[in-house]
């Protein structure tokens, strides 16, 4: 590991949720894989507004991991979004205006999480229940996840400010369960504590949240009575291993690139957030590189989806696969150090060499109490390598990759059935907007992508990376032509003659 | 050989033939000389204005730069100077690529002086690149040391209004900004660079401060390139002398032979009239075609037919396509389309990729189909096939065709490769109708449904021919637009043509549905508003104009595929998957700019300290109409 020779110490007392330390010791606590972009992004947030409260933003003031902050839970304002089904029948069945705020009130005495709920401040707000119902109906309309099973407190409204954000809440509406916050978004904001480009981050930050427009959130203020102070307990025990990492500052430079465009108000966000999945999963993929001792740089070949089977597409399949297997590759080369290190070698030449081993393995990576199999240093090895490699799988980080990966539009089966890297429209957007300054050309462009998120589309590129008799020229110079018909196809490439092409960044600040 | 066999050999020089000599202006030459022809020669468009440049109609001439892609007549236009500025002709001959000469322009920099009193000249050494490619060094070789300098002197002169010497380049785009960025970065060539960059991508001439005038011939309109070609193509002499040959039936020019028939087709206005529409729309696409597609088209046209080598008739396959009655596969419809190429070698050849977006013989209509299908006895259809089909004794219903058809009416037997024989008939057929149904007919039997762009007949006859007249659209065409862009606006299916709605979603300007209104924009002029269609002189574009107020505004370019798009939201609602994703971007980038204007223009009313906030949402009555409804917010 060559720019990391500090790792970060596991903080003296975890919390009880991890039964051993290894993917945290690897990746952090904790790269999580069922917790959207988005919901990285809320999380973070949450966190962010907290800290610049206390005005210590990307200042981690007592140490490396001591973060601690709080979170609103805001149930008033879920309780009317997304806890709330007889809205509409009670403005279909009443006659008036009286009577359907009347039952309405009624109806939401009951509401989850608050007690002795009262809803009457609204009526100070709205001037009628209509006025209150299209309100909500046009909230609901940009919310997140309005539409899907999940439980209601995992529901969230757009963060339009401030006043919007707060954590995900169990299925009693008590206190967060790291179902869908899980950490993730905490990782995140201690990578911007981390990178050289925080304070310039801080301020990009600061800017673009003071200009964006506060109509929604003073409007989502009014769903909300004056004195909900209900919030959570500490927040705490988040942990990211590496003072420093290039990806860390990699990533604060994309969102730099984001914030400092013309993008108009909050159509900022959606980039953040394919951003945030990208470096995120390229984060996991190049330290499991790292544990692997492997200097080959990454390489996501990605196609750019054709009608009919091509060779990019069988190479990116192919490369998919093997990268969606680092990770675990990770866990076993770092349960593989343990046992080749001299602590370990040397307890196993000593008496008593099964209690050592045990020991060590408390020491490391903080498992073994509940080891039950013969008292065996092998056998122990043998159990614990199953029970990190289940755990990896079960519910850590081991479908970042895929997950992260489909969510940002990056990992797609569209027209086989294979997954592999073809990405979106709105995706190349964003990496577009987050790599072109004003214009460049669009070989200089794909160079630049190779060169900061190994993503190869051209012949330049993919000639560098694959083997000789893996790489075909013309298969590669059909894929790029098709990325140039795409980018053309959204208003982003400036097309000249045979062989030049401009990539257009229209959110440039210098442009018009 | 003999005369008509000489010049049918050297047209085929034009077309897609694998080596096809006639695609470099000095090979032309060459060969014409060879065989004591004429090449085809029209004016370019640009040529007058470029020779201008240089000859007595300046005074303080600057240098020039021609760009362009392949085959737009670079290297052509650079030999009309050299001719005007009377070079030598045997220098030109030379292979040589960089050739000088010298010029005398008045030392008063305002006018030419009445006398030849050699005192009162200044000498000017004129620079020629006439192909920037073949003169610089190849990709990853190193510079010649006086090929650096010269380019480093032509950056500085740039700047330099007392220089004395001045340049003619001639290059494709794309390698000028290359070559430029493989010199030495000096700040000159590094201000030349942005100069270059920026003039091509902002598609201008010049640049203030800047001795330089730059000519994108790429910019040329395909449709005018086409007219000179076309006339240029038919009029050459080599054909009077194919013609004045008296032949045999069966022979080449006879009664019978496809070359004359296709020659004869081409002169005929109907043919030319619509194949110039195809051209013009698609420069309303932005697809420009060079000279040379334009001439190998044409070729292609005549010449065409799947069975003989390359796929181009000589004199001699004439007698033996004829006894093999085979002359329908050498139709000129069909031609036109590269249908007697291989589909490889089609997609290759830039004009044939451009006709095929058209899909012109893939689109249909039930009623162009049942003429061709069922129109032989009909009462009704029967006319239509007798005109378009069965009257043409070349390219409509031969034998193979009536058995084919037969067969696939009545055939009882799943016969998959027959029926696919009598499709692809069918593709012929239909591409014939696109180029036989004469202009009268046009809506009556729906012509462009034929094509993709159901309303490029509308979009050329109601629009692009009438504001090119000076005329005002029609307000129905401006309504069905507004509309369309109001149900893209608001993600609504809603019938308003008044007002141009500007809508948000709340959180993202782009979201599919927009509820939050914004504004209204008048479409007739109302207090400085209005929405109007223009036409943009300097480079042929149509262009959707909305006005917040008379100096604010933001223009639309509108394509002929934004045209179809538009039309399509605000007919059918429904969007056809081939092209809406781009032109649904395209639109939903133009409502940001219109809002971001509107904000601009509110900026600068002081609005009261508001009290409330107040919402404007959108909704729909059963008739489509948006009714609107003021929501309050007390906070």
């Amino acid at each position: 590991m060559t720019t990391n020779s500090q790792i970060l110490a596991p903080p003296e007392s975890s919390d009880n949720s991890s039964s051993m330390w290894v993917d945290e010791a690897i990746w952090g606590q904790r790269l999580y894989d069922e917790q959207t972009p988005w919901f990285v992004f809320l999380e973070f947030l949450n966190v962010f507004f907290h800290e610049l409260q206390k005005n210590r933003a990307f200042h981690e003031i007592h140490g490396f991991n001591t973060l601690k902050y709080r979170a609103a839970h805001r149930l008033y304002l879920r309780n009317i979004l997304f806890n709330n089904p007889h809205l509409v029948e009670i403005r279909m069945s009443c006659p008036n205006d009286d009577t359907r705020w009347d039952a309405w009130l009624k109806q939401m005495k009951s509401s989850a999480g608050i007690a002795q709920a009262q809803f009457s401040y609204l009526k100070n707000h709205f001037h009628s229940f209509e006025d209150f119902c299209e309100i909500v109906a046009l909230v609901r309309s940009t919310s997140f996840e309005v539409n899907s099973n999940k439980r209601w407190t995992s529901k969230f409204v757009f963060p339009y400010g401030r006043d919007c954000l707060y954590e995900d809440l169990d299925n009693n509406a008590t206190t967060n369960d790291r179902r869908f916050f899980g950490r993730t978004g905490e990782l995140l904001y201690l990578m911007f504590c981390r990178t050289k480009h925080s304070q310039e981050l801080l301020a990009a930050l600061n800017d673009r949240f003071s200009k964006l427009d506060a109509t929604w959130n003073n409007i989502l203020k009014c769903f909300q009575p004056k004195d909900d102070e209900q919030g959570g307990g500490d927040r705490a025990n988040a942990f990211l291993p590496y003072p420093n990492h290039p990806c860390f500052d990699e990533l604060a430079e994309d969102w730099l690139a984001i914030l400092r465009l013309k993008i108009p108000g909050f159509d900022v966000f959606p980039h953040l957030v394919n951003l945030t999945g990208l470096h995120l999963m390229k984060y996991q993929l190049v330290v499991s590189r790292q544990i692997l001792n492997s200097s080959l740089p990454l390489n996501l070949v990605c196609e750019v989806v054709a009608p009919r089977k091509t060779l990019v597409r069988e190479i990116s399949c192919d490369l998919y696969q093997e990268n969606n297997l680092l990770p675990a590759q990770a866990v076993e080369a770092y349960i593989s150090n343990i046992e080749h290190s001299e602590e370990w070698q040397r307890a196993l030449t000593e008496n008593g060499a099964f209690e050592k081993c045990q020991r060590i393995m408390r020491d490391k990576v903080r498992w073994g109490d509940d080891y039950e199999g013969p008292n065996d240093p092998e056998q122990l090895l043998i159990t614990f390598r199953q029970a990190a490699l289940k755990r990896h799988r079960s519910n850590q980080g081991a479908n970042i990759h895929r997950n992260y990966g489909r969510e940002i539009g990056l990992v797609s089966r569209r027209g086989t059935i294979k997954l592999r890297y073809a990405p979106t429209d709105a995706l190349l957007k964003t990496l577009l907007f987050a790599n072109v300054e004003k214009r460049i050309e669009l070989n200089q462009f794909l160079s630049k992508l190779y060169n900061r998120y190994g993503l190869v589309f051209g012949d330049r590129e993919a000639e560098q990376v694959l083997a000789k008799d893996e790489f075909d020229k013309k298969a590669f110079q059909a894929n790029s032509r098709r990325l140039e018909q795409r980018l053309g196809s959204v208003g982003l490439l400036r097309r000249l003659s045979d062989g030049c092409a401009y990539v257009i960044n229209p959110y440039h600040a210098d442009l018009k | 050989m003999k005369g008509h066999a000489s010049w049918l050999a050297f047209i085929r020089q034009y077309g897609p033939v694998p080596r096809n000599d006639n695609m470099y202006d000095e090979t032309i030459q060459r060969s014409a000389r060879r065989l004591g022809l004429l090449p085809i020669v029209f004016e370019h468009p640009t040529q007058t204005e470029i020779i201008n440049c240089f000859n007595q109609s300046t005074t303080d001439p600057v240098s020039v730069i021609l760009t362009g892609t392949a085959g737009d007549g670079k290297t052509h236009l650079c030999r009309q100077v050299w001719k005007a500025l009377k070079g030598d002709d045997m220098a030109w001959a030379s292979d040589n690529p960089y050739l000088t000469i010298q010029f005398h322009y008045p030392k008063d920099k305002r006018k030419w002086p009445d006398s030849e009193e050699h005192d009162l000249y200044r000498p000017i050494k004129i620079h020629f690149i006439r192909d920037l490619s073949g003169w610089a060094p190849q990709q990853g070789a190193d510079w010649d040391s006086d090929k650096e300098e010269l380019l480093q002197k032509f950056s500085r002169s740039l700047f330099d209004g007392e220089s004395d010497e001045i340049f003619l380049i001639a290059a494709n785009d794309g390698q000028l900004v290359e070559s430029w960025r493989r010199l030495k970065e000096t700040e000159d060539v590094k201000k030349a660079r942005q100069v270059f960059e920026d003039l091509l991508v902002e598609d201008r001439q010049h640049q203030a401060g800047v001795r330089l005038k730059f000519f994108n011939l790429s910019r040329t309109s395909s449709a005018d390139l086409f007219d000179r070609a076309l006339d240029a193509f038919l009029n050459h002499p080599g054909w009077d002398e194919v013609k004045s040959e008296v032949p045999a039936e069966n022979e080449l020019f006879g009664p019978k032979c496809p070359i004359r028939h296709n020659y004869e087709l081409l002169q005929t206005r109907l043919v030319r009239s619509r194949l110039r529409s195809l051209l013009e729309l698609c420069d309303h696409n932005g697809l420009h075609v060079p000279i040379r597609q334009i001439l190998l088209l044409l070729t292609n046209s005549v010449l065409g037919h799947p069975d003989v080598k390359d796929h181009l008739m000589l004199p001699a396959d004439v007698p033996k396509i004829i006894s093999a009655g085979t002359v329908s596969k050498a139709s000129l419809y069909n031609n036109i389309f590269g249908g007697n190429l291989s589909e490889i070698r089609r997609q290759s050849i830039t004009i044939f990729d451009y006709l095929e977006r058209f899909q012109i013989g893939f689109e249909t209509s039930n009623r162009v189909d049942n003429i061709l299908i069922f129109g032989q006895n009909d009462e009704n259809l029967g006319c239509h096939f007798n005109e378009f089909v069965a009257n043409d004794p070349f390219y409509g219903a031969d034998n193979r065709y009536y058995a084919a058809k037969r067969e696939y009416i009545e055939g009882t037997e799943e016969n998959d490769a027959k029926s696919a024989e009598f499709l692809q008939m069918l593709v012929s057929q239909r591409r014939g109708l696109f180029f036989k149904i004469p202009k009268e007919s046009e809506n009556e039997l729906n012509l462009w449904e034929l094509t993709v762009f159901k309303f490029a007949g509308e979009y050329l006859d109601s629009v692009v021919d009438v504001l090119k007249s000076g005329g005002t659209v029609k307000r129905p065409v401006l309504s069905q637009l507004v509309k369309g862009l109001n149900r893209v606006f608001t993600g609504m299916l809603i019938n308003s043509d008044r007002e141009l709605y500007l809508a948000t979603s709340g959180n993202y300007s782009q979201a599919k549905v927009s509820r939050i209104l914004v504004e209204r924009i008048s479409v007739e002029p109302s207090k400085g508003e209005k929405v109007v269609l223009r036409f943009d002189e300097s480079n042929g574009q149509v262009l959707l104009s909305i006005f917040f107020a008379p100096d604010m505004f933001v223009d639309f370019n509108l394509t002929l595929i934004r045209y179809e798009f538009l039309s399509r939201i605000a007919l059918e609602g429904a969007l056809p998957a081939s092209f809406s994703k781009e032109c649904y971007e395209d639109v939903l980038a133009l409502k940001s700019q219109l809002i971001a204007t509107f904000m601009n223009r509110q900026s600068k009313e002081i609005a009261p300290i508001a009290t409330t906030i107040c919402l404007n949402l959108l909704s729909l009555t059963e008739r489509g109409m948006p009714e609107q409804r003021s929501v309050e917010v007390v906070p």
